[in-house]
């Protein structure tokens, strides 16, 4: 009896310990980061609110522990921080609108970079080419030529 | 041709760079997403300081609606951008009292570093705890200091990022008042 009720003590002990001032919960899901990594800290440049450590993503990251704990879903989380901070939060720019601008320019680039490449070699297999059909003739005479245009 | 179109390309270059740098702070020029929007509710415990007067607890949702409010997000540790705004506050907020409701949200702070900072200013206006910046959130804030308008329907405004002056203090409190 006496054991039980020391035991009880002591559940109820850790219960109150673990709701008592405002520390983050201590064991944050893996599905917390998932969803984390995908929105922005809002007062770092770079970082998503996975890996900051500033107070304000410790508190979208609890937020996101409790909205998964009422079971909502991941797209629901992640429209919740779009309603407060617009589509400016989104780790990643959505695809679409000047989003997809963002997404298309690595692939215009690559485009342009090869479509240049494709022209400059082109054009220096046609001169190699043009030079392979000179005859001996010609470059007799036009050796002469300048021979000629020195002599004078 | 050619020679045109790389210098074209080098401007074009160069602009998207020059452009690239001049995003200096972003986050002041974003818009609140809750621009023309009701301003979110929420229920708190004052600073003991404030309790005297105001009570134990101070609900936004008795306000809004009623009468304009100047909503002031800060913390003892934000250098020097609140210590700058703090006294500016206290004098608008002396000013027009009697029509616009001023509240400073005390954000993932200390109780007594906080009550420090509003003995050091001597703010009169009620002043919220939100030790987990739950509030701040719900605003869509970036960093401290920011402050919201809030008209006498209870919409959101204005908003504005970093220290306040007293100039576009006068201009929030102007937009606000019936």
């Amino acid at each position: 009896m006496r054991r039980g009720l020391l035991a009880l003590a002591l559940v109820l002990g850790l219960a109150a310990a673990q709701t008592v001032g405002n520390e983050p919960p201590p064991d944050l899901s893996p599905q917390v980061f998932e969803i984390a990594k995908k929105l922005r800290c809002p007062v770092c440049r770079g970082e998503s609110a996975a890996e900051s450590n500033a107070g304000v993503t410790e508190e979208m990251r609890r937020q996101i522990a409790e909205m998964l704990a009422e079971g909502k879903s991941e797209d629901e989380i992640i429209q919740y921080f779009v309603d407060r901070y617009t589509e400016w939060i989104l780790y990643e720019p959505p695809k679409r609108g000047l989003g997809l601008v963002v997404w298309l320019a690595p692939v215009i680039g690559l485009g342009l970079f090869g479509l240049g490449l494709y022209s400059y070699l082109k054009t220096t297999a046609r001169r190699a080419k043009e030079l392979e059909g000179v005859s001996d003739e010609e470059l007799a005479r036009v050796e002469a030529e300048l021979e000629e245009g020195e002599a004078t | 041709m050619r020679t045109l179109l790389g210098i074209v390309l080098a401007v074009a270059i160069g602009a998207l760079l020059w452009w690239g740098m001049q995003t200096k702070d972003e986050r002041s020029e974003l818009p609140s997403a809750l621009a023309g929007r009701p301003a979110p509710a929420f229920d708190l415990e004052l600073l003991p300081s404030y309790q005297e007067a105001w009570g134990e607890r101070l609900d936004l949702e008795e306000y809004l609606g009623r009468k304009p409010v100047i909503l002031n997000f800060w913390a003892s540790w934000c250098y020097p951008a609140c210590y700058e705004e703090a006294p500016i506050l206290e004098a608008a907020w002396r000013r027009y009292r009697d029509r616009v409701l001023f509240v400073g949200v005390n954000t993932q702070d200390e109780v007594d570093k906080a009550e420090r900072f509003v003995a050091q200013f001597g703010l009169s206006f009620p002043n919220v705890y939100d030790p987990r910046g739950k509030v701040g959130i719900d605003y869509g804030m970036y960093g401290v200091p920011e402050t919201f308008a809030i008209s006498a329907d209870g919409r959101v405004l204005g908003r504005h990022a970093g220290s306040i002056d007293a100039e576009k203090l006068e201009a929030m409190i102007r937009e606000v008042l019936p």
